[in-house]
């Protein structure tokens, strides 16, 4: 293509993603959503094969503006492959199939916390303690909604070092009217046997319903094994990632290590190394379910979801993934 | 200095241990025990006052510390000893002498552990530590200056965050250190060849108690089948476990111990913050004790204690000693 025109619309989105002035699993994917709507609306132009062409092209440059992030890609596949899978016979038609596509994506997306919280407070108790780590909207929702029936009786929240997401948290879940405890994520297995569940987010679900959440969420999972306290994982559907359908990893970054010391501190202790990654990855055995819009699922359904979702073959999958290009993390956490 | 001088300043080092500012649990001891050194001198005839008012205050600042309760035992003993058999007069030029020698045993048992440990770290080991351990600093720097090459992988420990200094000791010692958030243990496990932990004490049944954080990188390193060294002396053994006592937890309850007092503003009071110091770790997620007599499985605790103290230990309880202390003339 030898000059394609981006509307400035389209650009502006983009660079706020990348920015991340747009932050937020789900507010990103929404946005992403939006920006094929105005791109579709703004073409100019009959030929049919050539818009086609320009909403791939428009699709990849949204896409890149932060390629880690499974929500953003997830939400234009979404739109992409029921353009590609329709039999659209003019620009017209096809217009039409985006912008319902990508507007269908964002009512649905903008339910499925409220959805999660429904589903997900039923799975908890009368009196239940709840711990959970980080900020995560969907488990929010979940304790949030079992608290407004009544059954949530206090909360721990973790700290979550570096970036402290757990005061977030409790804010939140204190404006509500809930008694939170905040702790130090250290001493998460001293306080595991006072709590009777954890529900927890997740940034990323692997096809073998692995999680890939904030840092410390697998230490969470496994004091909660050990103390036989349940884990619940609260997760939009567009957090499955369908490239891990065909054994790609996930990759974890690292973040810089004036999160975690000073600058100063750095420079006073140069043969320190400091190492700052943020996600690490939850095994599914130690999660009880996973709570999505759609139900609440044992991780090891995860691939159903994504099939699902994708309305894809494992093959059409595998072959999808040969066009994208993926970072592999060596170090699977 | 004067007697009263010595009271204030006692009283400062009690709020000091209390909120966990001084941080092994060697160097507290050590602290404790120069200052009642001290105290003899400025309080003379009041000594004994001095003892019995703030010996229970010093004990209650860290009542975790073993190592603390079992050298302020000996001290009494000798020292009730000494002043039953000389009197009063004559123990106070003794005191002196009495802590310098259970000085000189604190350090001997450091150097002990720090040989047998470090004979355990090999060529290639990366090891992960948590806290800070006087013992341990010994432990890698006795393996440095053997020439083994390790690397060292440190906890931020929060909620005090002392790990930061470990890392930076440990770095100024040559060893390649990596610092690690405290919810970044289970990630880094796999990476890791050997846990070493120090400990505040050790219970009967083997279980040690250390700074919070110890028992979920004991519970990640028993996942990761990663072996879990705790090094600490016959003397930080817990006696009074034997009885069924149950070991104090510290829990600090502030909010700006976890947060600046700026990212505090809005909180509302629903949310309260709580913050132990401590937590147990049960024996079966250690795999060995290395102490000054020798490397010991978390089981065989009760069979040394019974080889040191006969069964049951005949040990006298510390305010049986402090009342005998107010009864002395």
């Amino acid at each position: 293509m030898t000059e394609m025109y981006i509307p400035k619309e389209v650009i502006r989105i983009r660079d706020y993603i990348k920015s991340m002035k747009i932050r937020g699993a789900g507010t990103i994917a929404r946005a992403g959503a939006k920006a094929l709507a105005i791109a579709a609306e703004k073409y100019v132009g009959n030929e049919l094969s050539k818009f086609m062409k320009y909403m791939e092209c428009i699709a990849n440059y949204i896409r890149s503006a932060r390629p880690t992030a499974v929500s953003l890609p997830n939400a234009i596949m979404y739109v992409m492959n029921r353009l590609r899978k329709s039999d659209a016979k003019s620009v017209e038609e096809a217009r039409r199939i985006v912008i319902e596509s990508a507007n269908e994506f964002i009512d649905y997306s903008l339910k499925a916390i409220k959805i999660i919280g429904e589903l997900g407070a039923r799975r908890i108790e009368h009196g239940d303690v709840i711990m959970t780590h980080c900020h995560s909207t969907a488990a929010l929702s979940v304790i949030i909604t079992a608290y407004r029936q009544g059954k949530v009786s206090k909360v721990f929240v973790k700290e979550t070092r570096p970036k402290m997401q757990g005061l977030i948290t409790a804010k939140v879940l204190a404006n509500e009217g809930l008694d939170v405890i905040l702790i130090p994520d250290s001493a998460v297995r001293y306080y595991m046997r006072r709590a009777d569940k954890v529900v927890v987010g997740a940034d990323t679900i692997a096809a073998n319903g692995a999680v890939v959440n904030k840092i410390g969420t697998s230490m969470v999972a496994l004091a909660a094994k050990e103390a036989r306290v349940r884990v619940y994982v609260a997760a939009e559907s567009y957090k499955f990632s369908p490239l891990t359908l065909i054994g790609e990893l996930v990759p974890i970054e690292i973040r810089n290590p004036t999160e975690i010391v000073s600058s100063e501190w750095l420079r006073e202790n140069p043969g320190v190394e400091v190492f700052n990654p943020v996600f690490d990855v939850t095994p599914p055995e130690y999660i009880d379910a996973i709570i999505t819009e759609r139900g609440i699922i044992p991780p090891q359904a995860a691939i159903l979801i994504l099939m699902e979702e994708y309305g894809l073959s494992i093959k059409e999958i595998a072959k999808l993934s040969n066009e994208t290009e993926v970072k592999i993390d060596e170090d699977y956490g | 200095m004067k007697c009263n001088e010595i009271a204030r300043f006692t009283s400062e080092l009690c709020m000091k241990l209390r909120k966990g500012k001084i941080l092994s649990s060697t160097e507290a001891t050590l602290v404790v025990l120069d200052t009642i050194m001290r105290a003899s001198k400025a309080c003379n005839d009041y000594f004994n006052d001095y003892l019995s008012e703030w010996l229970p205050k010093i004990l209650h600042s860290r009542p975790a510390s073993q190592l603390l309760i079992n050298s302020l035992r000996q001290f009494l003993h000798h020292y009730i000893l000494i002043a039953r058999q000389k009197g009063i007069s004559k123990v106070l030029s003794n005191v002196r002498r009495i802590i310098q020698d259970i000085k000189d045993s604190i350090n001997r048992e450091i150097n002990s552990i720090a040989l047998a440990a470090s004979k355990r770290i090999i060529d290639d080991d990366v090891i992960l530590t948590h806290s800070y351990s006087k013992t341990l600093v010994e432990v890698f720097r006795r393996a440095r200056n053997d020439g083994i090459k390790f690397s060292v992988y440190v906890t931020e420990s929060r909620p005090v965050g002392e790990g930061l200094i470990t890392a930076s000791t440990l770095a100024k010692l040559g060893i390649k250190t990596t610092l690690v958030i405290d919810s970044a243990v289970r990630y880094v496990m796999k990476r890791i060849t050997k846990v070493f932990i120090g400990a505040e004490a050790i219970a009967t049944n083997g279980a040690v108690v250390s700074k919070v954080g110890t028992s979920a990188i004991a519970l990640a390193a028993k996942e990761a089948r990663v072996r879990v060294y705790v090094a600490a002396s016959t003397r930080k053994f817990s006696f009074e476990t034997v009885f069924g006592e149950l070991i104090e937890d510290i829990i600090l309850g502030k909010a700006y111990i976890l947060t600046s007092k700026e990212q505090l503003k809005g909180l509302n009071s629903k949310i309260r913050a709580e913050a132990p110091l401590y937590d147990v770790t049960p024996p079966e997620y250690i795999d060995a004790i290395i102490t000054e007599v020798g490397l010991l499985a978390p089981q065989a605790i009760p069979i040394l204690i019974k080889d040191m103290y006969g069964w049951p230990p005949k040990i006298t309880k510390m305010d049986e000693l402090i009342n005998e202390v107010r009864n002395l003339d």
